[in-house]
């Protein structure tokens, strides 16, 4: 019962992000709410699971199996979003530091247009 | 902060809102105060729009975000001088005339944040589930902060030198009000709220949070305490 919890907790998160993927990724959303959903359906119906092992020609040892590799992937596709955060705010960095060297550039060379007061210069700051 | 006369900077944080710019950006030059366009990557007009309208513009090349875009704004105006800087959403919901409330706020109480609400304030034609969605995250954010705020998610606020050097957003997206919220409780930060107005028009509706959004910024924020 509580692994079935856990497995609930950790697949309805992935349900959440599923949704939220939607936006960016229809497939990749679609993909993650079709494989959460499964999750919670062997999750709460173990019976069917062991069927569908016993079709394919596996045991029901395998039942352990799945779900040691429902945790593993979750925690695969965590560490990826983490990864993806981190180059996100490397990308982050570059992006704004071209914008604002752009603009001070501009700025010297009077083709930015100022607004009220005149600017001042940066070596003043 | 200079005793007489601080250099205020209006940052407006846009992206592909060629519609309404020209508008809001009339409405803010209303202040006399500088302002401060950050394109967000926008494929329109947005820009040039901006610029005709004698704001400064300083355009990221990729669409990042709008805490991403503030930031940058941020950074510009303080590496320029602002003493105040005034974040105002480029949607035409905010009003110019709150701005003047919120810079004398910063000014009397010496805090470092003078955040806007719309729950002391006045909103017009605010939906039901639009009011239920921020009350939630509002309840949501006092229980995670201990801030007393009523309304956390509020693209208006004055923020003087002291703050926004203080300030690091790393949050690209919607959550980086929350984020703002968490560095002040974090840092001790002083803040007050200030009453002001919001008007919702369908433009603004459309651009707006929803709840996928919402759940989003709760991904986000969920993502980044797992690196602190």
């Amino acid at each position: 019962m509580i692994a079935q919890l856990s497995l609930t907790v950790l697949l309805a998160i992935i349900l959440l992000y599923a949704w939220t993927a939607c936006a960016r990724a229809p497939i990749i959303g679609v993909s993650f709410a079709f494989a959460a959903s499964a999750g919670f359906y062997f999750v709460w119906v173990p019976g069917h699971a062991t069927e569908l092992a016993e079709f394919v020609g596996i045991g029901r040892g395998v039942d352990l199996i799945i779900y040691l590799w429902i945790v593993i992937s979750l925690i695969m596709l965590l560490n990826l979003h983490l990864k993806l955060r981190e180059q996100m705010e490397l990308i982050t960095i570059l992006v704004r530091t071209i914008a604002i060297a752009k603009s001070t550039d501009d700025a010297r060379r009077g083709r930015q247009p100022a607004q009220g007061p005149a600017m001042n210069s940066p070596d003043d700051c | 902060m200079n005793s007489h006369s601080p250099d205020v900077w209006i940052v407006i944080a846009a992206y592909n809102e060629a519609p309404v710019i020209g508008d809001v950006l009339a409405d803010v030059q209303s202040t006399g105060h500088r302002i401060l366009v950050v394109d967000d990557g926008s494929t329109d007009a947005t820009a040039d729009i901006a610029a005709n309208a004698r704001a400064m513009v300083i355009k990221h090349i990729i669409n990042l975000g709008q805490g991403a875009a503030l930031q940058t704004g941020i950074d510009y105006a303080l590496l320029y001088g602002a003493d105040i800087i005034v974040t105002f959403d480029a949607d035409g919901q905010h009003r110019a005339s709150d701005i003047p409330s919120l810079i004398e706020a910063l000014r009397q109480s010496g805090a470092q944040f003078a955040l806007g609400s719309r729950f002391l304030g006045k909103t017009l034609n605010m939906p039901l589930s639009r009011r239920i969605l921020l009350k939630g995250a509002t309840w949501f954010t006092r229980l995670m902060t201990g801030l007393h705020i009523t309304d956390s998610h509020n693209g208006l606020r004055a923020i003087s030198r002291s703050g926004a050097r203080a300030l690091r957003l790393t949050q690209n997206h919607m959550a980086h009000a929350s984020e703002i919220l968490h560095q002040i409780a974090r840092s001790g930060l002083k803040y007050v709220e200030i009453p002001i107005t919001i008007e919702y028009s369908r433009y603004s509706l459309a651009k707006r949070q929803r709840l996928r959004n919402s759940i989003a910024i709760i991904v986000d924020l969920f993502a980044r305490s797992l690196r602190q």
